[in-house]
């Protein structure tokens, strides 16, 4: 039960896969430089595989657990078969692709310090096709996962007629993003605490012990922080950004099946829609990977400029082949469809220009929290605070706005025809994902920049290739400001998706359990077969009057807060283990600071690996044990308002916190480019002070968000069966 | 003789130590196992300097190594007033140390005043240490600090000019971008009043000014003296710090909470 056309999506998996291999193998032909630049490239190596090894460990444990727990739904009938399963390999190309992206990215850094010896323009080639190998290996192992899955379930699953067995094949699909977002979970919560900890100890023990840099390779949490770059940034975001890719696809193919019941034909190419858009989107990135470079001496604008053009051509081939694909696939209301698409495609662009604005020195919101520097900490936090709060209007109504407009635009600007609207908003997710291959090189590139400018320093190389990786990893810092943008949005909009497809499996749960489904006929005298989104609303009272959908909302949202709380309280304690640490080596180990012994690097990294999958752990299960949990006592409605609360809170939480920490981050760049007294003065000490406030807002709090409030609508979703079988009230 | 002979600033002493300049300057400011720490600027003394003023007889006993074989790292032999007596002609290079113990070492150079009317902004290093401004040029400066004739004078100073700029033509209303000094209302007050009244030439800033440098700021270099001898230390460019002392100059831009 397919169409040739579907087959484009496995030969996209391919051609990303193959050319992330093709990047991947001109990286490693580049000279890595000096033995002290291989030195210090193999204790960034070395600390990063350490890590990911420990993580993958715990991860393994949390992962056979939950197994064993769907295996058991599965057999009382809670569950179908295919759940664990789906689950497991969801989980594992997740973590493959922050493997295969970590390794890439640790290799990539000395090389491309080393190529900024040579020119510009090389420096960013070698970094952004390295960057590049984790976006296409991202789209590339999502899309041959889905594919796989879809071929595997299409022969498997039997005795339904067509519209039931699509139904079927895309809600167990739809499970596999669980495993995605089990993986990401981990990877960000456990990433972000990694770095902050890592940076903020590094940072601090210039701060506090004595003035000692950064990258100088005499301070032991150098190489933990340059380790931190790409476990927080490469991996994290990277499987943040294949669970957002993953579950948008998956959610909009459920929804689609949803959508056209009536019409087997129309139904089979709704589903394979959003395979095909992120299947020609992915192939677009591709094209727009080619268009990145640079003229040497490029200023700060043109190297903008050279990335913006690749990202910007796949966006125009993508809006212009979108359109041809759903008339290909002959979907009524094309135009409306592809303004979905268009539509999710400029949120995308817009929430990236909207945090830019706010979070770049260029503009006012960041300049006057420079402005507030100059009457001490005390003001500069205040100013971050509200410049963060404030902020998050327009990411919010964007994602209002689009949503709506992608509703309308889908659903012929008939509010009643409410599947095609829920489904119009999940092809907008869609959209703003299908171009992801060179949006996650972009940001993937950052901390490749960022490692070459450390490699640099250590190394001692020379002033000209400084300026150059410099530039490089200033160009990397806006992208990944506007990166953080937009992976909120994506998320915010994915987990819209991702609520209406809850309501979707709750329809395919009551099929597994005859009690209930006849309970629910009777109760709203039609079939299951014919009930829409609103009468299982109806049936479970899911409405504001019911105080277990407030009870919910207000649940979801303090999870938004404790969870946010936790993530932070722990890079508090990682980053004073790590001061510790350093306090000891200079104790114990003589002559660090004449540059006659070398500091115990990996302790470091042992220390922040450890602080890191230690503090993880309760978050992380937080946000598993919250869903399970709200639906055993409070049933549907409980949960709905849950995924509602959380939805609502996590996003705009997030968009403050990412865009705080960003505006503090710049407000002090501003200031040591000479602004209210430059490097040194008073206003400056105080934006440092702001600054260290915001890194655990922007690169561990906030990011995390993003996955809380997706993996809880997954959760919910695979324990749809056992909330609709049970629960307390 | 197997000793070298330091004039510290911060804090005013004179040192007699095994270690050569590069070798004392990290120990002087991080110790042996980094649990101190602080800003260093010392001159590097001819050896062939002897004063009564100082035990010298006792250095040639107490420096010499220690038990185990390692070199006797300072042997004070003042810890005031020391500047005052070491003549000018006996000190040799400066060297300045950052917190995390890099060590940058300048030469003298012959300071040529620059025939332009301007303002200038003066931190006194030893043996007090007040900001001030000045309409006088920095040799100037010196002679008239150090002038025995004047009811308020030091014997000797050590001293370092700092970056005004527009302020040292445009007090009032020139932009004061990138110039990280406290209070900057009241340093535009103080070298008004210098243009205001042409006949006073200094005006006191700051009473006492931490030690610590904020290296950026220099504007042309360092200068000691008294009403005879001046010798001027000129500080490097930026250009050529991030060129050939980048280690040093990148120490010396850490901004830490400690302040």
């Amino acid at each position: 039960m397919t169409i040739p056309l579907f087959w484009l999506v496995p030969v996209a998996a391919v051609s990303a896969l193959s050319f992330a291999f093709l990047f991947f193998k001109l990286m490693m032909r580049e000279d890595e430089g000096t033995e002290r630049m291989k030195k210090i490239a193999q204790h960034v190596r070395t600390g990063a595989m350490a890590y990911l090894k420990q993580q993958y460990k715990v991860v393994t444990i949390v992962f056979i657990v939950l197994t064993a727990l769907f295996a058991l739904m599965a057999f009382f009938g809670f569950q179908n078969n295919w759940v664990w399963f789906a689950f497991l390999t969801g989980g594992f190309f997740s973590g493959l692709a922050g493997f295969f992206g970590m390794k890439t990215a640790t290799y990539a850094g000395a090389r491309t310090a080393n190529a900024a010896q040579l020119s510009l323009n090389k420096g960013l080639q070698v970094a952004f096709r390295s960057g590049a190998v984790m976006g296409l290996v991202v789209v590339g192992l999502a899309l041959l996962d889905i594919s796989a899955w879809f071929i595997v379930l299409n022969l498997f699953v039997k005795n339904l007629d067509e519209t039931h067995k699509l139904v079927m094949i895309t809600t167990t699909m739809l499970t596999f993003g669980m495993g995605a977002s089990t993986q990401a979970l981990f990877a960000r919560v456990g990433g972000g605490i990694y770095t902050k900890a890592a940076d903020v100890g590094a940072d601090l023990v210039g701060k506090i012990e004595a003035g000692i840099p950064e990258d100088d390779p005499r301070n032991p949490a150098t190489i933990a922080d340059n380790v931190g770059d790409n476990v927080g940034d490469v991996a994290g975001m990277g499987a943040d950004l294949y669970e957002s890719y993953a579950g948008s696809i998956l959610a909009t193919a459920a929804l689609g099946a949803a959508a056209f019941i009536s019409n087997p034909a129309l139904q089979l190419r709704a589903v394979l829609a959003p395979m095909l858009i992120a299947a020609v989107g992915t192939i677009l990135s591709i094209v727009g990977i080619f268009a990145v470079r640079t003229k040497e001496n490029a200023s700060q604008k043109e190297l903008l400029g050279a990335l913006g053009r690749g990202v910007n051509l796949s966006s125009l081939l993508i809006i212009i082949l979108s359109y041809v694909v759903i008339r290909v696939l002959g979907i009524p209301n094309a135009v409306g469809y592809w303004g979905s698409i268009v539509i999710g495609l400029l949120s995308g662009w817009l929430i990236g220009k909207e945090t830019e604005y706010f979070t770049s020195e260029a503009y006012k919101p960041t300049r006057h929290i420079a402005d507030n520097a100059k009457t001490g900490p005390a003001t500069v936090i205040i100013a971050g605070l509200g410049t963060g709060m404030v902020s998050t209007a327009f990411p919010v109504l964007t994602i209002v706005i689009g949503t709506m407009l992608a509703y309308l635009t889908a659903s012929g600007f008939d509010m009643a025809n409410v599947a095609e609207g829920l489904y119009g908003i999940g092809i907008a997710a869609v959209g703003m994902l299908s171009t992801l291959g060179i949006t996650l090189a972009t940001d993937a590139y950052g901390p490749i920049a960022d490692n070459a400018g450390g490699n640099a320093e250590m190394s001692g190389l020379g002033k000209e290739v400084r300026k150059r990786t410099d530039a490089l990893d200033s160009l990397g810092n806006t992208t990944a400001a506007t990166g953080k943008g937009f992976a909120i949005g994506s998320a915010a909009l994915t987990a819209l998706a991702l609520l209406a497809s809850y309501v979707e499996e709750i329809k395919v749960a009551l099929y597994r359990l005859p009690a209930k489904a006849a309970a629910f006929e009777s109760a709203m005298e039609k079939t299951l077969q014919n009930a829409s989104l609103g009468d299982f609303m109806e049936y479970y009272n899911v409405t504001l009057m019911n105080p277990k959908v407030l009870l919910g909302m207000f649940m979801g949202s303090m999870m938004a807060f404790v969870f946010c709380g936790l993530s932070m309280q722990a890079v508090g304690r990682a980053a004073s283990s790590m001061v510790d640490e350093v306090r000891r080596q200079f104790r114990e180990i003589k002559g660090i600071m004449e540059g006659h012994a070398e500091p115990d690097y990996a302790a470091c990294v042992a220390i922040s690996t450890k602080g890191a999958q230690r503090e993880m752990m309760v978050p992380s299960l937080l946000a598993i044990i919250a869903p399970v949990l709200m639906g055993a006592v409070f049933g549907v409605p409980g949960v709905m308002g849950l995924l509602t609360g959380g939805l609502a809170t996590g996003f705009v939480l997030a968009v403050f916190m990412a865009n705080a920490g960003g505006a503090w981050d710049n407000a002090k760049k501003y200031i040591e480019g000479g602004a209210h007294g430059g490097k040194g003065s008073e206003a400056h000490k105080a934006a440092v002070i702001g600054d260290t406030v915001g890194d655990p807002f922007k690169d561990t709090s906030g990011p995390s968000l993003n996955i809380l409030i997706k993996l809880m609508s997954m959760v919910s979703i695979v324990v749809a069966g056992l909330t609709v079988a049970w629960s307390l009230l | 003789m197997n000793y070298y002979l330091y004039l510290s600033l911060i804090p005013e002493a004179l040192i007699g130590s095994m270690l050569p300049p590069h070798e004392f300057g990290m120990y002087f400011a991080v110790g042996t196992r980094k649990r101190t720490r602080g800003e260093a600027i010392f001159f590097h003394v001819d050896s062939s300097f002897k004063s009564k003023d100082f035990p010298f007889d006792s250095l040639e006993k107490r420096c010499v190594p220690n038990s185990n074989g390692d070199p006797k790292r300072s042997v004070y032999l003042s810890i005031y007033r020391a500047l005052e007596h070491v003549p000018v002609r006996y000190l040799k290079e400066l060297y300045l140390v950052t917190d995390d113990g890099r060590v940058l070492e300048i030469g003298q150079s012959e300071y040529k005043v620059k025939p332009v009317q301007e303002l200038h902004l003066y931190q006194e290093l030893s043996p007090v240490n007040p900001l001030i401004a000045s309409n006088l040029d920095p040799i100037t400066f010196c002679r008239t600090i150090t002038n025995k004739n004047h009811v308020v004078h030091v014997p000797k100073v050590v001293f370092v000019e700092l970056l005004l700029g527009g302020l040292a033509e445009n007090p009032k209303q020139a932009s004061a971008y990138n110039l990280p000094y406290k209070n900057l209302d009241h340093l535009r007050d103080c070298l008004n009043s210098l243009l205001e009244k042409p006949d006073k030439p200094t005006k006191t800033v700051i009473r006492s000014m931490p030690c610590d440098l904020l290296y950026r700021t220099i504007k042309n270099g360092f200068f000691v003296g008294d009403a005879h001898d001046v010798a001027f230390y000129p500080f490097p460019s930026i250009d050529e710090l991030e060129e050939k002392n980048h280690d040093w100059w990148r120490s010396a831009n850490v901004i830490g909470f400690q302040d």
